[in-house]
C-alpha cells in the first residue's frame, strides 16, 4: 500500500512515500534554517506562513523524486497531534484536501508516534515491546511501546527538552545554531570531565527530567568566568555539559527498561542523531545485555516518512480519520 | 468554465459555484473556532446541492485575504491542493476584490474594508468600476480607520462586514465624510470568488497551484517562540 506522509508540526516541511509501511520511496524535508537563524528560534506564524509556501512543493517533489503521481497514492497520513497550530493545519488542509479530491482514506497521527515508528521504519528488525526515549528540540518522553500502536507515556520534561538544552547553551557560548550538532562536533575535542555539572533529577525515582538546572549551572559558571577574566575553555564546557544531558537520559531510559523488565531500548528523535549518546547508549546497554537502536541519522529529526509509517501501522488496525479531521497540538500521546 | 470558489478569511467558510455568469451555488458556513475542520465538507456539501462533483468542476478560485491569518493559510491550502490533485487550473482572487464586486453597480469607485483583528486596524483597498470590471485604485491601505479619512476625496460606497462602525468612527475623524460615503454591510461570497476566478481563468489567467500563497498584508510582530512546544505526555 503506498502511503503519501505530510509532516508540518513544528518548523520542518516534509512528504514522503512509503511503501507498505517500510520501503521509503521518497522523503523530502525542506528545513527553515535560514528563518531560524534569522529569528534565533522558532516563531510560529511565520513558519506556519513558511510551511503554507512551501506544501505544495514538497508534496510534487516527494511524488517526484518517487517516480510516482497522486493516481497511486492509496491514502493520506498526516502529522495532526503535537505541535504549532498554524503549523499542524497547513499539513492537514493539504492532506484532506488530497483526500477529498482522490478519494482516498486519510489518517491523523501524534507527532511522537512517527518518531517512534522512525526507529521502526529505520530498524525493521526493532521488536516491541521496547522503552522508547524520543528526545529533540521540542520532546523529551520516555515512553513503554506495550504493543504495535499501544503505549504509555512514563515521563517527560518538567522544563526544557534536552535539544533545546542544547540550542540555548549553544546560543549562549555564542555558537551557531541549531546547537545539538555544534555541540557534538566540538565536544569531541574536548574535556568531559574538565567541570562537574549537575546531573538534574538522576537519582529521583521519577522518570522526568528537568534540565533548566543544568542549564543555570553551566551559565553561572560561565558568567563567573568572565568575571574574573579567567581563559573560555568551550570544547570543555561543551563537552561536560554534553556529558551531563547524556548521563540524565541514559540513566532514565535503563531505570525504564530495568522497571518494566524489558531488553530493548529505542532511541529516537532530533537528539538521537548525537555521536556521544549514541556511544553511552552502546557501551553501557551492552554491558547489560540490552539491545539499542537509533534511526539512521536522516530518520532522526521531523520528517515524513515516520508519518507514512505510523499512518500504514494504524490503517492496518483498520483506523481512518474523516474529512472534519482537525490539529490538537497539545495532544497527548494516547495509548 | 463551471468554477467552485473558496473564501476562508472571515469568521465563515464562504463556499460557491458560478459560471461566470450565473451562480449555481453560495452558501456560507460559520466556521466556529476555525475553518478547517469543516471547509472541505462544506464544499462537498455545497457541490451536491448544486447537483455536482468535484469532477465536473472546471476550475477552482480561492479568497487570498486578508483576513485571519489562520483562515487564508487553510482556504489557500486547501484550493491550490484542490487543484493540485484533480489538474484544474487555480486562480486566487484577492478578498477585498471579492467584497468590491458586491457593490459594483452602486458606485463608480467602491472601498472594501476588512477588518485586521485589532481594535479598529484596517485593510482597505478602492476600486474603480470600468465596464462593470473592479481596477484597484492605489496601494492596499493597513492601518487605523481614521487614517483612511484623509484619503476620501470623493463619493464612495464602503463594503465589508463593520462598515456601519467604521462609517461612525470616519465622520467622527471629518464630518464632512458624511456626504461622501455610503456602506453596504457584506461577507466575502464563494460564488463572487467564482465568478472573478471564470472570468480570470477563462482568459488563460491561472496561477501556479504551488506558487499560490495568502495576501497577508501585514508581517507577524511576534517575538521569538523560546520554547518549541510543551513536551505532550
Amino acid at each position: 500500500m503506498l502511503i503519501l506522509g505530510i509532516e508540518t508540526s513544528c518548523d520542518e516541511t516534509s512528504a514522503a512515500l512509503v511503501a507498505d509501511g517500510k520501503t521509503i520511496l521518497s522523503n523530502v524535508i525542506a528545513t527553515q534554517l535560514d528563518l531560524l537563524k534569522k529569528y534565533g528560534g522558532v516563531v510560529p506564524e511565520v513558519a506556519a506562513r513558511r510551511h503554507t509556501e512551501l506544501i505544495g512543493y514538497v508534496i510534487k517533489e516527494a511524488l517526484d523524486t518517487a517516480g510516482k503521481t497522486l493516481d497511486d497514492v492509496e491514502a493520506v497520513a498526516v502529522t495532526s497531534r503535537q505541535g504549532l497550530i498554524g503549523c499542524l493545519m497547513v499539513g492537514v488542509a493539504a492532506a484532506k484536501s488530497i483526500s477529498y479530491a482522490k478519494q482516498i482514506p486519510l489518517i491523523g497521527l501524534h507527532h511522537i508516534e512517527g518518531h517512534i515508528f522512525a526507529n521502526r521504519l529505520s530498524n525493521p528488525d526493532l521488536p516491541v515491546p521496547h522503552i522508547c526515549l524520543t528526545v529533540s528540540g521540542g520532546h523529551n518522553m520516555l515512553v513503554h511501546v506495550q504493543k504495535n500502536c499501544r503505549y504509555k507515556v512514563l515521563g517527560t520534561t518538567l522544563d526544557d527538552a534536552a535539544g533545546e538544552a542544547f540550542d540555548k547553551i549553544a546560543k549562549f557560548l555564542g555558537l551557531d545554531f541549531p546547537g545539538g550538532p555544534v555541540i557534538d562536533k566540538l565536544s569531541q575535542q574536548g574535556n568531559r570531565q574538565a567541570f562537574s555539572f549537575p546531573r538534574p533529577m538522576i537519582r529521583s525515582q521519577a522518570l522526568d527530567f528537568s534540565f533548566s538546572g543544568l542549564k543555570t549551572a553551566v551559565i553561572n559558571m560561565f558568567k563567573e568566568k568572565i568575571a574574573s577574566d579567567e581563559a573560555l575553555p568551550l570544547a570543555d564546557i561543551a563537552a561536560s555539559f554534553q556529558e551531563a544531558i547524556v548521563d540524565v537520559l541514559v540513566a532514565k531510559t535503563l531505570r525504564a527498561v530495568e522497571e518494566h523488565d524489558l531488553k530493548v531500548v529505542s532511541v529516537t528523535g532530533g537528539v538521537s542523531a548525537n555521536s556521544r549518546l549514541r556511544e553511552v547508549f552502546a557501551e553501557t546497554c551492552k554491558k547489560k545485555g540490552i539491545q539499542v537502536f537509533s534511526p539512521k541519522l536522516s530518520l532522526c529529526t521531523d520528517n515524513a516518512a515516520m508519518i507514512a509509517a505510523a499512518g500504514y501501522a494504524r490503517m492496518m488496525l483498520g483506523e481512518r480519520s474523516d474529512l472534519r479531521l482537525n490539529v490538537f497540538p497539545n495532544a497527548p500521546l494516547g495509548g | 468554465m463551471i468554477i467552485l470558489g473558496i473564501d476562508t478569511s472571515g469568521y465563515v467558510n464562504a463556499v460557491g459555484v458560478s459560471d461566470g455568469i450565473n451562480v449555481l451555488a453560495d452558501a456560507s458556513f460559520p466556521a466556529k473556532t476555525d475553518s478547517l475542520e469543516q471547509i472541505v465538507e462544506n464544499i462537498d456539501s455545497t457541490l451536491k446541492k448544486a447537483g455536482l462533483t468535484l469532477k465536473e468542476v472546471e476550475g477552482i478560485g480561492v479568497g487570498l485575504g486578508p483576513g485571519s491569518w489562520t483562515g487564508i493559510k487553510v482556504g489557500v491550502t486547501v484550493g491550490k491542493m484542490l487543484a493540485f490533485s484533480t489538474n484544474k487550473p487555480v486562480a486566487g482572487i484577492p478578498t477585498l476584490e471579492a467584497l468590491a464586486y458586491a457593490a459594483r453597480d452602486k458606485s463608480p469607485l467602491v472601498g472594501a474594508v476588512i477588518s485586521a483583528g485589532i481594535r479598529d486596524a484596517i485593510y482597505t483597498a478602492f476600486y474603480r468600476v470600468k465596464n462593470k470590471l473592479l481596477i484597484r485604485e492605489g496601494d492596499y491601505f493597513v492601518g487605523d480607520v481614521k487614517d483612511l479619512a484623509p484619503l476620501i476625496k470623493e463619493p464612495v460606497i464602503l463594503v465589508g462586514s463593520e462598515v456601519n462602525r467604521y462609517y461612525e468612527l470616519l465622520i467622527k475623524e471629518d464630518s464632512s465624510l458624511k456626504t461622501k460615503i455610503k456602506t453596504l454591510e457584506a461577507l466575502p461570497s464563494g460564488a463572487t470568488i467564482a465568478s472573478l476566478a471564470a472570468n480570470r481563468l477563462e482568459q488563460g489567467k491561472s496561477d501556479n497551484p504551488l506558487s499560490l500563497t495568502p495576501l497577508y498584508l501585514k508581517e507577524s510582530t511576534a517575538k521569538v517562540f523560546t520554547k518549541k512546544y510543551s513536551g505532550g505526555a
